[in-house]
């Protein structure tokens, strides 16, 4: 059983593991949600088509299992389409839309929660429409989605977990390497359930602050 | 149709495959409502230590993966002597951590109550216990219908992670006809899209349970 | 009988209620008179056991409601009206009524939904018992408030502002109703607003001020000029109810 026991060497594994998920984690975290403020921003602007379009598609991503859409990624559009798939690109594609799709309806909410008036105002004053996106609307639908976005970014760290199941050597997959050299599995997944847990819990408190941050830095009173 | 053609001889297949996820949930839901309500009563309870534990254990399963959790019983159950299948296992998992949200669901139910309604009923003598299981949780459920619809919700594409432990439901048959057929797009855009209509369904259900247990209630 | 003895009730550092001593007879009908914040709605509460008593006792028909087995069994003899109704959102008007005397007197389902049907036609509600709390008006949720109370069958009724919440002519719907009780000879303390109402029916007046019992006179004693009209600060009350 020599070669069974957990190693020093299992310390940098887990590091790994944790840096290919967090890695992973930021980048479709930025990708997603600047998609999901694009399609949020062209949404506004009501293009002809495109919006029903838009809605089609994150309705379908937020009500399909992740790991059907990452399968879909991952063996489906290699087979239709002829071309090569690495399973950090798969995973890519799929965390960053399916962010932007939970991005897109909390930041249309947000735009949508301004009140009419000032946006009439607004364009009394002779601003144009995108000034008025900026400096009017933006804002305000910040300081409305931030806490959201918060909660669903916590629950996509979560989700990165799947991407072990397509070949991702990310920390679960390090998990089940090492449950079954050591057969150890509960050692084993209480650890790395921590480790999850910890990043949770950091990125909420996090978030949090911030989330307390922009309000304060608008200084507007309860609403 | 291209897709037909492909899908067609493994119909009867993916529908028992349908069958079982639907199984799956329906327990699921059934065990994490029971454990919600536990939980969420013992989260409103004066004694410091029910609290503390039912707290802990609402935290830790919304803030661990599923997948991570799904494992740890899979692998681990058997090292303490307990032998059950995979399709247990996973309905086990499912209620734990559904219990955990739909226990958050529930107790903010609990809190949104009106308190002379529950004075009204503690002073017309009933027990303690009594005003929970008459007045403050048959209250707080009906409130909580649309956000324990959305924890369901979840809880069906959850399931689909059933399929890593060798469960047959609906995406672990899938991989299979994918293989067989050597079509995995036709194969995973038919399993998204039915995933997508049967949730969208179920979410329309909800609205309307919803609006009906609530027509006569206080600010719903 | 209910007796109150040098009842005191603090929050925090402020003293709602500062030694309250009031016995309520079998068979009298008390009205608690003050500003508000003076602790009348403390002092009901208090006595159906929603506060604790900071000091003091508090017995109905001798059962000390600050122990368990105590307050238990002087819930089963008083009832308590509240200013919101607080009636339960999920049950009927019929459910409302039934749950107390099923569940706390042991009562069969079907001799509690007579005697609530009994109640209902008696303050001329015949036709809502299915109806819920959210389908009725204001002065009609009250109205099922007082049957409620009465289903139990108590000794002791307790009456906290239950006219405040209502426009002036449910008002009177609801005093009427209590109008006829009064008749029938149940004990009721009484806590309003309502001076003209509570001279009306009332047995007795006490007048509160900042958590003490000003006055405690007979109805008649209280509105005589050599009487409660001769303390200044009753006088001024009294002006300013008319005036409003």
């Amino acid at each position: 059983m020599r070669f069974a026991d957990f190693t020093p060497f299992d310390l940098v594994l887990l590091a790994q593991g944790l840096g290919v998920s967090l890695a992973l984690f930021l980048t479709t975290t930025v990708a997603g949600l600047l998609l999901g403020l694009g399609f949020a921003v062209v949404h506004h602007f009501r293009f002809p088509f495109v919006n029903p379009l838009i809605v089609a598609v994150t309705e379908a991503l937020k009500n399909s299992p992740v790991l059907v859409q990452l399968f879909l990624v991952f063996f489906g559009i290699p087979a239709l389409m002829q071309i090569r798939m690495t399973p950090a690109s798969a995973a890519f594609i799929t965390l960053s839309l399916n962010t932007a799709a939970f991005a897109f309806v909390i930041i249309r909410a947000g735009i949508e929660s301004i009140d009419r008036d000032q946006i009439d105002a607004a364009e009394a004053f002779g601003l144009r429409r995108i000034q008025i996106l900026r400096r009017v609307i933006g804002p305000q639908a910040l300081a409305f989605s931030i806490g959201p976005i918060v909660g669903i970014l916590v629950n996509q760290l979560q989700v990165t977990s799947l991407i072990s199941v397509i070949g991702v050597f990310d920390l679960t997959k390090i998990g089940n390497i090492l449950n079954l050299r050591t057969l150890e599995p509960f050692i084993v997944w209480a650890v790395i359930g921590s480790i999850y847990y910890v990043c949770a819990k950091i990125l909420a408190h996090s978030g949090a602050r911030l989330e307390r941050r922009i309000r304060r830095s608008y200084a507007w009173g309860e609403v | 149709m291209r897709v037909w053609r492909v899908i067609e001889p493994y119909i009867g297949f993916l529908l028992q495959g349908f069958a079982l996820t639907i199984f799956a949930c329906l327990l699921a839901i059934i065990g994490a409502v029971i454990l919600g309500g536990i939980v969420a009563s013992m989260r409103a309870s004066q004694r410091s230590a029910l609290r503390w534990v039912a707290h802990a254990y609402s935290d830790i399963f919304r803030n661990v993966p599923f997948l991570v959790q799904l494992f740890f019983l899979f692998y681990g159950l058997p090292e303490l002597g307990i032998y059950i299948g995979a399709f247990e296992t996973g309905v086990i998992a499912l209620s734990l951590a559904g219990g955990a949200f739909v226990s958050d669901v529930i107790l903010s139910g609990i809190r949104s109550i009106d308190r002379g309604v529950i004075e009204a009923a503690r002073v017309s003598g009933l027990n303690d216990v009594k005003v929970f299981l008459r007045i403050v949780l048959p209250i707080a459920l009906r409130v909580s219908v649309r956000p324990v619809g959305s924890v369901l919700i979840n809880l069906v594409l959850t399931s689909s992670i059933l399929s890593t432990i060798t469960v047959n439901e609906l995406t672990g048959v899938a991989k299979i006809v994918a293989a067989e057929t050597f079509k995995p797009f036709e194969v995973y855009a038919v399993l998204l899209v039915l995933y997508a209509s049967f949730t969208t369904a179920l979410s329309l259900a909800i609205v309307a349970w919803h609006r009906r247990l609530n027509r006569f209630m206080t600010g719903a | 009988m209910i007796r109150i003895k040098d009842l005191v009730k603090t929050f925090d550092d402020s003293t709602v209620l500062d030694g309250v001593t009031l016995d309520v007879n079998a068979g009298e009908i008390v009205t608690v008179l003050g500003a508000s914040g003076s602790g009348k709605s403390t002092l009901i509460r208090c006595i159906n056991g929603l506060e604790r008593p900071s000091g003091g006792t508090i017995t109905v028909d001798g059962n000390d409601v600050t122990t368990k087995a105590g307050l238990a069994a002087s819930r089963r003899i008083s009832a308590t009206v509240f200013q919101l109704f607080n009636l339960y959102p999920h049950m009927t008007a019929l459910g409302n009524i039934t749950l107390a005397p099923v569940e706390v007197l042991g009562k069969s389902k079907a001799e509690a939904e007579e005697q609530a049907r009994a109640l209902l036609a008696k303050v001329g509600l015949a036709g809502h018992a299915d109806k819920y709390p959210q389908q009725l008006s204001g002065g009609q949720r009250q109205r099922v408030g007082i049957c409620r109370a009465l289903a139990m069958q108590p000794r002791y009724i307790l009456l906290d502002e239950v006219t405040s919440a209502l426009d002036p002519e449910t008002t009177g719907e609801v005093l009427d109703i209590l109008q006829k009780l009064a008749t029938e000879a149940t004990t009721m303390v009484f806590v309003t607003h309502e001076v003209a109402f509570a001279r009306s029916i009332s047995t007795r007046i006490v007048f509160m001020e900042a958590g003490k019992l000003l006055v405690d006179m007979p109805t008649e004693e209280f509105f005589a000029e050599n009487g409660g009209l001769a303390v200044p600060r009753i006088r001024q009350f009294l002006s300013q109810i008319r005036k409003d």
